[in-house]
């Protein structure tokens, strides 16, 4: 049995439910990429019915096509010129008549299509009836009501979809489906006229050119431009703008807009019947509470927190088993394997201690990650965020940022890397950006043990203060740079439009939110996590060339960290240790500590020798056997942060004598002003690469080199400036 | 025939409604103000304003939607009368 392919494209509104069929009909088959040359998501997938191998491309959910936002340039670009052998137009039930307006700009492209009126069950319990047949026979082309989130009328479209590989004539809407009223259509059919006369249309049909050249999109004038006696067409086009002008104003496109919506209301009105008193829904009473004047904001502040929670708690036992297990089995068993192969001494260092650390320092994320994308997944389907949004919009104004940007900037105090792939709720790209360039100054957990350290050793009782200190210098910092930056680097971002949809509350399925959170976090290891590795191999080869190299101080590591070191010295912290423990710092905040240890007591690493003799059976059973304490650990976590303020659970203490040591250390060698420089340094100054590799990953190189070159500048400046005038001050 | 007037829609207040006779926004906001629904003889109601007092929530097509209150001053629409007015004129 040969294999025919068909190529289909999934159309409509967001909040429709394109993803839920997409996921219905695709099921595991799928992956998650980005659009060529864009940061716009592109998800793909297929599924087989009988000789049919059906390839589903997801176009971004939009409410219109045309080259304004670049999800509706890359939607319409893909519909008219990309050929798809079929649309699959999935259209909200409950809301036909703003959906509907998508729909028929799908028709005036004139694709084979399949009108798919979802969420039916929702439409029936609104009270609404519509006359699908009737639909059909309007439009033209087949229609379908299904319910995706239940499985509703799946195998029906795949049955519709298989028909439409056998005759795509039937699927196609005539051209006389949607017609205008007098002056605009005779304005098309003028256009159309002239386009026909064209040799070769490239493809695109002379109907849509013609609509497209009057509202002036500018994918149509450049479409006209390569095409051979195109220049002719639009020529003409000025001549026929002035008469519409002279009808409707200089409101071409509200007369557009008119027509569509006019055709619109035409074809609601024979197929739609609305209940004569429209119940008051399930929603509605959500939004009373949740939008709710007083307790709107307590409500999402303490939504915040849980997630907060959920994120940084929850993940936390996962982090330590995922921790354990590299640095236990994994770590034993690859040791083995290369005794047994004879890897010579630099071979085994630069594995355990360049790659499998490296690969240690990807895998350490997943786990929140996988919780942040979950729990955001779960908050963006159910129609929450959009709240979020609108409750906390006035409050994210003076960043020159909108409410959306408020959760990953929040999520930013617990782990960066999170928060910065969090901003792909924020649809606005210039919005997206700004907020992912102010993330790294939320001082995240990994920062903490460094101000901890310090503050035992040199602050004493004001530790505290010091700490919360920092957390308010990196706000204060982000306010400052939100506003330079929305006046002079991103000012599209004051621009930006800020209409929102909220849509009806609805429950997620476990299938999406799952799909979801897998998808991003493998994109999140292929992409982010290579960077990551890579550099992790770097800096082992710093510290260990020239070959041979015993003191730190004479690596490669030492000599840079010795040669920047004098940059630091107007911040009283110019010596190569210090500067070296920022270097390490730029890989992850987690390992100033440790390598402030090893440069200031000289103290060994103090892992202990892995054992010779391997018990992978032994070993085996633990990692189920740890996994599940995680699981519970996690458990006990997720209760703790639905009673705020209540420890239900004693924590254990943790063994501080080698912290004590350190502090001991460091005080001999930092002042508290030269201290705080250093504490103030660090906040500020790049957070760790894979924070830098997840911008890249979302906004392109250039993005993540400059949110580098952000955080050193006020870091440096800011450390200089509180160690001057502390000193002209007599302090420290 | 009742009376009429015309305000910018970030006048009214939550519960009233009018219906929209003139879109003065500009560029890509006037664009997606058109593509969700908000065009000439639509009907808009007033949800909620948001609690700290921007944006507000509005209904228009069966579909509830957030404007800034400075975009929604430049949407005019057409309200009736109320009979406060008449009584405090």
């Amino acid at each position: 049995m040969t294999v025919r392919r068909l190529k289909v494209a999934l159309a409509g509104n967001p909040n429709a439910g394109k993803s839920t069929v997409f996921n219905a009909l695709t099921g595991a088959h799928q992956h998650v990429g980005n659009w060529p040359g864009k940061t716009v998501e592109k998800k793909e997938g297929y599924f087989q019915h009988r000789d049919l191998l059906v390839e589903i491309v997801d176009l971004p959910g939009t409410y219109s096509l045309s080259a304004y936002s670049p999800e509706e340039r890359i939607a319409q670009e893909f519909v008219t010129a990309e050929h798809p052998d079929l649309v699959v137009n999935v259209v909200d039930a409950s809301n036909l008549e703003r959906n509907l307006y998508l729909t028929a700009q799908l028709i005036e492209i004139g694709a084979p299509l399949i009108i798919v009126l979802n969420m039916a069950d929702i439409a029936e319990q609104l009270g609404y009836k519509i006359d699908v047949e009737r639909f059909s026979q309007l439009l033209g082309v087949p229609v379908l009501q299904t319910a995706a989130s239940k499985g509703t009328g799946m195998a029906a479209l795949k049955d519709l979809i298989y028909r439409a590989a056998e005759n795509p004539a039937a699927f196609t809407p005539p051209p006389a489906a949607l017609q205008y009223e007098h002056e605009m259509e005779r304005a098309v059919r003028q256009l159309t006229a002239a386009l026909e006369a064209l040799p070769d249309l490239g493809g695109y049909r002379s109907r849509w050119l013609a609509i497209k050249l009057i509202e002036n999109d500018a994918q149509a004038v450049e479409v006209l431009r390569n095409l051979p006696g195109g220049e002719g067409v639009l020529a003409l086009l000025p001549k026929i703008l002035e008469k519409l002008q002279r009808v409707y104003g200089d409101e071409v496109d509200i007369a557009l807009a008119d027509a569509r919506y006019g055709f619109v209301r035409g074809l609601t009105r024979q197929t739609l019947t609305l209940p004569h008193c429209p119940p008051r829904t399930v929603s509605d009473r959500i939004d009373q509470i949740v939008t709710h004047r007083w307790l709107g904001i307590p409500l999402f502040l303490f939504l915040m927190y849980l997630v907060f929670n959920l994120v940084q708690n929850v993940s936390a036992p996962y982090m330590d088993w995922i921790d354990g297990v590299i640095s236990g089995p994994v770590s034993a068993w690859t040791l083995a394997a290369l005794h047994a192969l004879h890897a010579s001494p630099w071979l085994v260092s630069l594995v355990m201690d360049g790659a499998i650390a490296g690969v240690g320092s990807v895998m350490v994320f997943i786990p929140s990650l996988m919780v942040m994308f979950f729990t955001l997944a779960f908050m963006e389907d159910s129609g929450y965020l959009a709240r979020a949004a609108f409750v906390m919009d006035k409050a994210m104004g003076f960043l020159g940022l909108n409410g959306r940007a408020f959760i990953p900037m929040i999520l930013g105090f617990g782990c960066n890397v999170p928060a910065v792939y969090a901003t792909r709720t924020i649809e606005n790209r210039a919005a997206r950006i700004l907020t992912g360039l102010l993330i790294p100054f939320m001082s995240c957990s990994a920062r903490l043990p460094v101000y901890v350290v310090f503050g035992m050793a040199l602050f004493g009782k004001d530790a505290g203060l010091v700490v919360w200190a920092l957390y308010l210098v990196g706000i204060v910092t982000a306010a400052l740079a939100g506003w330079a930056l929305s006046r002079w680097v991103l000012p599209e971002v004051r621009h930006s439009v800020f209409v929102l949809e909220l849509p009806r509350y609805r429950l997620p399925t476990l299938q999406g939110l799952w799909l979801h959170t897998w998808e991003h976090t493998w994109e999140f290891i292929r992409k982010a996590g290579t960077v990551i590795l890579g550099i992790a191999v770097l800096l082992w080869f710093l510290l260990n060339l020239p070959w041979g190299v015993q003191n730190p101080r004479e690596s490669y590591f030492g000599q840079i960290s010795a040669t920047i070191a004098p940059v630091f010295t107007p911040a009283g912290f110019g010596t190569w240790q210090a500067a070296g423990s920022l270097i390490s710092g730029f890989v992850a905040k987690e390992v100033v500590i440790s390598t402030m240890s090893q440069i200031y007591i000289g103290e060994e690493e103090a892992a202990a020798p892995p054992p010779l003799e391997l018990h992978p059976l032994d070993d085996l059973k633990n990692i189920a056997v740890d996994f599940g304490a995680a699981t519970l650990d996690a458990g006990k976590s997720f209760l703790e942060a639905l009673t705020p303020g209540v420890r239900l659970f004693s924590a254990e203490e943790d063994d501080a004598s080698n912290q004590t040591a350190l502090s001991r250390a460091l005080s001999q060698v930092f002042t508290p002003l030269s201290a705080l420089a250093f504490l103030i340094y660090v906040l500020l100054y790049t957070p760790c690469m894979a924070t830098v590799a997840a911008q890249a990953q979302e906004y392109g190189w250039r993005w993540a080199v400059f949110s580098v070159l952000l955080g050193l500048t006020p870091a440096w400046a800011l450390a200089v400036a509180v160690f001057q005038i502390g000193r002209l001050l007599g302090v420290g | 025939m009742s009376v009429t007037k015309r305000v910018p829609l970030s006048k009214l207040a939550p519960g009233e409604k009018g219906v929209i006779v003139a879109i003065r926004s500009r560029g890509p906001l006037r664009r997606r103000l058109l593509d969700m629904g908000l065009v000439r003889g639509e009907t808009v109601f007033v949800e909620r304003v948001a609690p700290l007092g921007d944006p507000i929530e509005y209904a228009v097509k069966g579909s509830h939607l957030s404007l800034r209150r400075k975009d929604a001053a430049d949407i005019i629409v057409e309200i009736a009368e109320t009979e406060g007015v008449y009584a405090a004129g």
